[in-house]
């Protein structure tokens, strides 16, 4: 069956085409939208022994009206901050561990990193600890630090991004 | 000049039982008996006491209560904990010059220990009383090269473990507050500092830091520690070889750390748990606020289990507790 993405994709597709109805088959469900004058119109698939329709896809269904504005709208918000962020950075900096992180070696201390500061592979970024053992990670890449994802304090996942790097 | 001395002292600790003659360690040594006499002078100095018997030989009988290179290499039985004993007498930080070492390569197992630290540091840089010759203050370098960074962390608990194991051998009835400081009674006896070098799949170095306090009267604490510090001597009312202390603890945690590497956290666990300090008893929990908590017991990571008030269960990694 198809995801609730690949239909949003559809509705866009057609709504940007000639195409008028349109009608797809598998697995013993059917997606079918029409088009009536600038709307698309999505049915959900018939009820078979498959696994029951994403909520997302019905609401879309329950409100048909908004169908062809809000998609493309959201649409266009991503492709905005897709594009502003490929190019904001090019690497970020994960936590190789479970724990908490510490923007400063001390709460007095100030912070290893902000966003502007340059930094080379080896520079200590931030601290991540968990039970009493304190990881200085390091940047592992020449460039300049462009978005902080974390907290002071707050508690991060393994292989959760918490820097973003512009490379040199 | 250093290393012949370090052979010397093996020589004889090896021969402990019996005398071994002038002659003999001159071929051993390569030097001549001369520069043995002079070695075995300094030796004296630092507070050995050998026998000399005519027609016999040397037998060392005493090492020296105070630390040095020498006196914490004999009767070091350890395989590679302390391979390289880094001994200062006065120093910043054991901690920070374990750090310069590492990064120069320095191997695993690698010590540095001194008498006296002006700026020994805990956690988030907190002051640690280090007076001269009162307590052991080493950082050890270690390279685990088998262990991936996110299961490094039980290393904390696998040193609090085997202090606690070579404490009872001096007889010292010590618990564990978790995870990893060393209590007898409400009174904190050792702290340990742990220390990561890590890319996101491989463990660059880990410097183990121990502060144990061993001969401190009340009055040798800083006021600002002296209502949470104790001393072996306090716990005891004895003073300690702190050689001695140091060579257990090398054993033991050398013999900890393999197991753990072998076989992972369980039997450590399991070891840990003997030692627990406050197990289902309730504690104040620092995070945004503050909140009562009762400690259930440790994950098979190492990690905390508590009930708080509405009886449902945490897993706490990191957290301020008021014990």
């Amino acid at each position: 069956m198809l995801k609730v993405q690949e239909i949003r994709e559809l509705i866009k597709l057609i709504d940007d085409s000639s195409i008028s109805e349109f009608t797809y088959e598998a697995d013993g469900a059917t997606v079918s939208m029409k088009k009536q004058g600038e709307q698309v119109v999505q049915t959900a698939p018939k009820p078979t022994e498959q696994p029951v329709t994403p909520q997302p896809v019905e609401q879309e269904q329950s409100v048909p009206e908004k169908v062809t504005t809000e998609p493309s709208a959201k649409e266009e918000e991503e492709n905005q901050s897709n594009a502003s962020m490929s190019t904001d950075y090019d690497t970020e900096i994960t936590s190789p561990m479970v724990g908490t992180f510490y923007e400063a070696p001390t709460p007095e201390d100030p912070a290893y990193i902000q966003v502007g500061d340059q930094v080379k592979s080896q520079s200590v970024v931030c601290i991540v600890e968990a039970m009493k053992l304190f990881n200085e990670i390091e940047a592992e890449v020449d460039g300049e630090i462009v978005e902080i994802l974390v907290q002071n304090g707050e508690l991060v996942e393994y292989g959760q991004p918490l820097f973003r790097v512009k490379n040199k | 000049m250093e290393d012949k001395r370090k052979q010397l002292i093996e020589l004889l600790f090896s021969n402990k039982e019996d005398y071994i003659s002038g002659q003999e360690l001159s071929n051993r040594l390569n030097i001549s008996r001369s520069a043995i006499w002079k070695h075995m002078n300094e030796l004296k100095n630092v507070g050995y006491e050998m026998e000399a018997v005519t027609n016999k030989g040397y037998r060392i009988i005493k090492v020296p209560n105070t630390i040095s290179e020498q006196a914490l290499r004999w009767g070091l039985d350890t395989n590679w904990f302390g391979n390289l004993i880094n001994y200062k007498p006065t120093v910043g930080s054991t901690q920070t010059i374990a750090h310069e070492l590492a990064r120069e390569g320095a191997s695993h197992g690698t010590v540095v220990i001194a008498n006296e630290q002006t700026m020994g540091r805990g956690r988030l840089k907190r002051y640690w009383d280090s007076t001269f010759g009162l307590g052991l203050w080493f950082s050890t370098i270690l390279r685990p090269s088998s262990l991936e960074p996110k299961n490094a962390t039980q290393i904390t608990l696998v040193a609090a473990v085997a202090i606690a194991r070579a404490l009872v051998k001096h007889e010292v009835d010590v618990k564990i507050k978790w995870p990893n400081d060393i209590f007898v009674g409400d009174l904190k006896l050792a702290g340990i500092l742990t220390e990561m070098q890590a890319e996101q799949h491989l463990v660059d170095y880990i410097i183990l830091g121990i502060g144990l306090n061993g001969n401190q009267g009340i009055n040798d604490f800083h006021p600002s520690v002296q209502e949470k510090a104790t001393s072996i001597y306090q716990v005891t009312g004895e003073q300690v070889n702190l050689n001695h202390i140091f060579q257990t603890i090398s054993k033991e945690f050398e013999q900890m750390y393999e197991l753990f590497l072998e076989k992972g956290f369980g039997p450590i666990k399991l070891i840990w748990e003997n030692y627990a300090y406050k197990m289902d008893e309730w504690i104040t929990i620092k995070t945004n606020e503050l909140w009562e908590a009762k400690l259930l017991s440790i994950q098979n990571d190492g990690a905390l289990r508590v009930k708080d008030e509405q009886g449902t269960e945490h897993t706490l990694y990191s957290a301020e507790i008021l014990w």
